[in-house]
């Protein structure tokens, strides 16, 4: 069995005395794109900084393709590492064009400059910026500047592609063309990688499993769509997307996600706010067991102050009783009985 | 504005040219042939390029050296290296010759001296060692501004090492605050006096600003005179010749836009085995090239005769009783509050033309204000005793006269510098928020220029003490400076007296240094809490403004 582009063992990292990572263990596959999700300062850029060479952690390893860069007994230095990173501030060289900054990698792995210009060329026009080669990083706009990062990437060749909060300064619509851009050219080179983000959508939408990180610990990691349905905790349920908690009579907590409730049906409440967001409505219904956000498609059909009445599809139970231990195992085999579920039919942890 | 830049600036100048021209007259191809001027122009020359070509390298490694996180006493470092700043260059000099020359300190305890130490070898590893902190400063806001961690990240993922980040990345990115600093030095090598008077005249080695001077002390010869203010305008025209094509050439790139932190630190260090390299050669420089002399200087303060070892028995305060005279006390309260009142009207004049450069009609008088940088102190004393020395000559008003026009720049520039990473958008929010124009310079603009605005004052105020180019050309019966009394000193070949004045003067700048710098710092940690989380948000912009 061929050797995971990356695998970290109990990784500790700290910035004097305080700590940013603490004991992450985590494996990227071949081919699979693997999202760090997690809040500012939840250690996102530290993980990617690390498995680079840049930051050496204070305990743990970090192994690339089978070979041990960061061991309690060697470091292997950034350079010879064959990694490929694309930087949230894109870091382009002020003196350099974009043609002279694509070419770096491959002039650095020893080819000649008329070659390693011609191959920049090829992956600057792969990426429609053909035309910008002679410029410097001041003359691009951000989009661009950014897309002159990614193809200095791609001229690495490397086996794992590190990008971090590559969206970050872009403008909303400049994100999305890029964002596909950088998917699609990460898959053609059938390359692994790993992408920090702190935009829920973002990452769930182009990431084959998703690890959720929290105050420097990993808290979860699933598919998307095991993290977006199941989430471990409370916190694991906001950094996934937008999501309510009901209190049931019993004490314990279950989790709504927007879409699994509906209007019209057995349950009464009042509409505290209502909030116009284009394909669909979100309604902020005041109900006896807290406040639910609810989202159904077209305009908003009721208005602020209205009684209506309200059902629930589906729900994940993430604690049953206060007390009650927090294994996942238990509180799916609970949460089955919890009575204020609508529709026992519809199987837990299942998406709608 | 424009008036006052005119009267200290332009008028010097323009009567010593038409000096040259009624006076010189018949004369000038004789002047401007004789073998002492076309020496002296020789000699500052070679030494302006042999100080650029040693003080730049040497600078710029020490910035890059000094970047290093893992480095062992970093911030301890930081300060030693720029002591020399805190020295006056006169006191360096004289306290080389202490450590390192004839019956010096070296010679009396290991039996070591270093004959080439007064004379040209001398006088060039001293106005190097005196140009490095520039240098330093200069290379280290670059490094701070342009070349940022994640620059030679980007690199060093690429597939670089740290050598080829440091060719490829790192110094390209840097050379823009390189070359500035280079013409900074050279300019300021050309009109260099103290440090070549102090070591280079005694063994016959003489500068344009040194024959200046000796032109000047034997007045009754009217064609010394006139040599003299040829020489003044010749230090004018080399400056002019080297520094028009470089910022013409570096044009825009000579100025730094915008500081991202004050506190550079490379990427990523390197191996452990070398930051102890590192450090040694650091610390060897600092106490080969400032350490040992100071303290050589000191020794020779408290011993009883010149020749004597420095031990304890032979110790003595005599030298200080000595010096204890009511002139040095009268020089020194003439030197404090001269350099106070000079350091007063600088900051406030840097601040109002810093201001005024923000609208278009008072660019000029900041482009005048910076000419003033390269303009030689021997030039501008020697304009000044022409145009104004019938009136107010051997004056302290002279004097002081002279300190703005020649200190101007210093006192612009950091203020210029605070006030351009000030964000508009702060202004625009006091204003919005309901504050007329001078409540926002009131509540919003002078709490951040704070540290800028003492850092300027104190820099006057240490650079007017420090003067004695111009004080030396300028000063008169009552308004000797003690810059001055040390320098007459050190000719008169009294090396107790002259040890133990060095000693105090040094003590008196010192003081005021270390207070000020404290409260700067205090100033800057305070609000730079938030700025740290600005920094990285502007980070974008910096990489548009490359």
């Amino acid at each position: 069995m061929p050797a995971d582009p990356l695998e970290i063992r109990g990784l500790t990292v700290a910035y004097g005395e305080v700590t940013a990572l603490a004991e992450v263990d985590l494996n990227v596959a071949p081919g699979e794109v693997l999202a760090l999700l997690g809040p500012s300062g939840s250690g996102k850029s530290t993980l990617l900084h690390t498995v680079a060479g840049f930051h050496p952690p204070r305990a743990g390893e970090v192994w690339l393709n089978g070979r041990c860069v960061s061991c309690a007994t060697s470091s292997v230095p950034p350079e010879r590492r064959e990694l490929a990173m694309v930087f949230q501030n894109y870091a382009l060289w002020p003196h350099l064009t974009a043609l002279d900054t694509v070419s770096y990698p491959a002039r650095r792995r020893g080819e000649k400059r008329a070659h390693a210009r011609a191959q920049a060329q090829r992956i600057l026009e792969r990426l429609n910026i053909g035309h910008l080669a002679e410029r410097h990083p001041a003359e691009l706009s951000g989009g661009e500047q950014q897309r002159v990062g990614l193809a200095r990437a791609l001229a690495r060749e490397a086996s794992l592609y590190l990008f971090d909060e590559p969206t970050a300064h872009l403008d909303t619509h400049v994100r999305g063309v890029f964002l596909e851009e950088l998917v699609t050219r990460q898959r053609d080179t059938g390359a692994a990688a790993v992408y920090a983000a702190h935009d829920a959508e973002e990452s769930l939408g182009l990431a084959d499993r998703v690890a959720l990180l929290a105050a420097g610990r990993v808290i979860q990691v699933g598919t998307p769509q095991q993290v977006y349905d199941e989430p471990v905790s409370q916190l694991a349920a906001q950094l996934t997307g937008p999501s309510s908690v009901l209190t049931t009579t019993d004490g314990g907590e279950l989790l709504v996600r927007p879409e699994w409730a509906r209007l019209g049906g057995d349950r009464s409440a009042r509409i505290g706010d209502v909030f116009f967001r284009g394909p669909h409505s979100d309604y902020l219904l005041d109900t006896t067991q807290g406040r639910v956000l609810l989202r159904e498609p077209g305009p908003p059909r009721q208005r602020r102050g209205d009684e209506v009445t309200w059902s629930l599809r589906h729900s994940w139970p993430l604690r049953v009783r206060p007390g009650s231990g927090s294994d996942a195992e238990q509180r799916c085999r609970t949460g089955v009985k919890v009575p204020v579920v609508d529709d026992p039919h519809v199987p837990h942890g299942v998406g709608t | 504005m424009a008036l006052a830049a005119i009267t200290v600036v332009l008028v010097p100048l323009f009567v010593l040219a038409r000096t040259v021209w009624v006076e010189g007259g018949a004369d000038l191809v004789e002047i401007l042939t004789s073998a002492g001027l076309v020496t002296a122009v020789r000699n500052t020359f070679v030494l302006a390029v042999a100080v650029t070509v040693l003080a730049v390298p040497l600078g710029t490694l020490i910035a890059l050296a000094l970047r290093r996180p893992d480095l062992p006493g970093r911030s301890f470092w930081r300060v030693a290296v720029l002591l020399p700043v805190l020295v006056p260059d006169f006191v360096l000099g004289y306290s080389w010759l202490r450590a390192y020359g004839r019956a010096g300190f070296t010679d009396d305890v290991f039996g070591l001296h270093w004959l080439g130490v007064q004379g040209a070898l001398g006088v060039t590893v001293v106005v190097t060692v005196n140009a490095v902190p520039l240098v330093y400063l200069i290379t280290a806001v670059g490094l701070a501004a342009r070349a940022e961690p994640a620059m030679e990240r980007a690199a060093r993922v690429s597939g670089a090492g740290v050598l080829t980040v440091l060719r490829t990345i790192t110094l390209p990115l840097i050379r823009p605050a390189t070359a500035t600093a280079a013409v900074l030095v050279f300019v300021l090598t050309l009109g260099t006096f103290a440090i070549p008077q102090v070591m280079g005249s005694p063994a016959g080695f003489t500068t344009i600003s040194t024959r200046i001077y000796s032109n000047l002390a034997r007045s009754s010869d009217p064609l010394a005179f006139v040599e003299a203010v040829t020489l003044a305008l010749l230090l004018v025209v080399i400056a002019v010749i080297v520094v028009a094509p470089a910022d013409a050439l570096l044009g825009p790139r000579l100025r730094v836009r915008r500081v991202a932190s004050t506190d550079p630190s490379s990427a990523s260090g390197g191996r452990t085995a070398s930051r102890w390299t590192v450090l040694a050669g650091i610390a060897g420089y600092c106490l080969l090239a400032v350490g040992l002399p100071l303290l050589a200087l000191l020794a020779t303060a408290v011993t009883k005769a010149v020749g004597l070892p420095p031990t304890p028995p032979n110790w003595t305060l005599d030298n200080f009783t000595l010096i204890i005279t009511s002139r040095s006390a009268e020089a020194l309260t003439r030197s404090l509050g001269l350099a106070a009142c000079a350091a007063s009207i600088l900051v406030l004049l840097g601040g109002l033309v810093a201001a005024l450069e923000r609208r278009r009609s008072g660019r000029s008088v900041a482009t005048l204000v910076t000419l003033t940088l390269v303009l030689p102190g021997s030039t501008l004393a020697l304009g000044m005793i022409i145009a104004y020395g019938r009136w107010i000559g051997g004056t302290l008003t002279i004097i002081l006269l002279a300190y703005i026009a020649k200190l101007w720049a210093v006192a612009h520039r950091p203020i210029s510098g605070a006030l351009d990473r000030l964000p508009p958008d702060e202004l625009h929010a006091s204003r919005i928020s309901g504050a007329g124009p001078l409540t926002t310079i009131r509540t919003v603009v002078l709490r951040p220029l704070a540290p800028a605005l003492l850092a300027a004052w104190l820099v006057c105020f240490l650079t007017a003490l420090h003067e004695v180019t111009m004080s030396s050309l300028l000063y008169g019966p009552g308004s000797e400076t003690l810059a001055v009394v040390v320098l007459n000193s050190a000719e008169l070949g009294q090396v107790g007296a002259t040890s133990a004045l060095s000693v105090v003067i040094t003590l008196v700048l010192l003081v005021p240094a270390l207070a000020f710098w404290f409260v700067i710092r205090r100033l800057n940690r305070a609000p730079n809490h938030g700025t740290a989380v600005t920094s990285t948000d502007r980070a974008p912009e910096l990489a548009h403004a490359g």
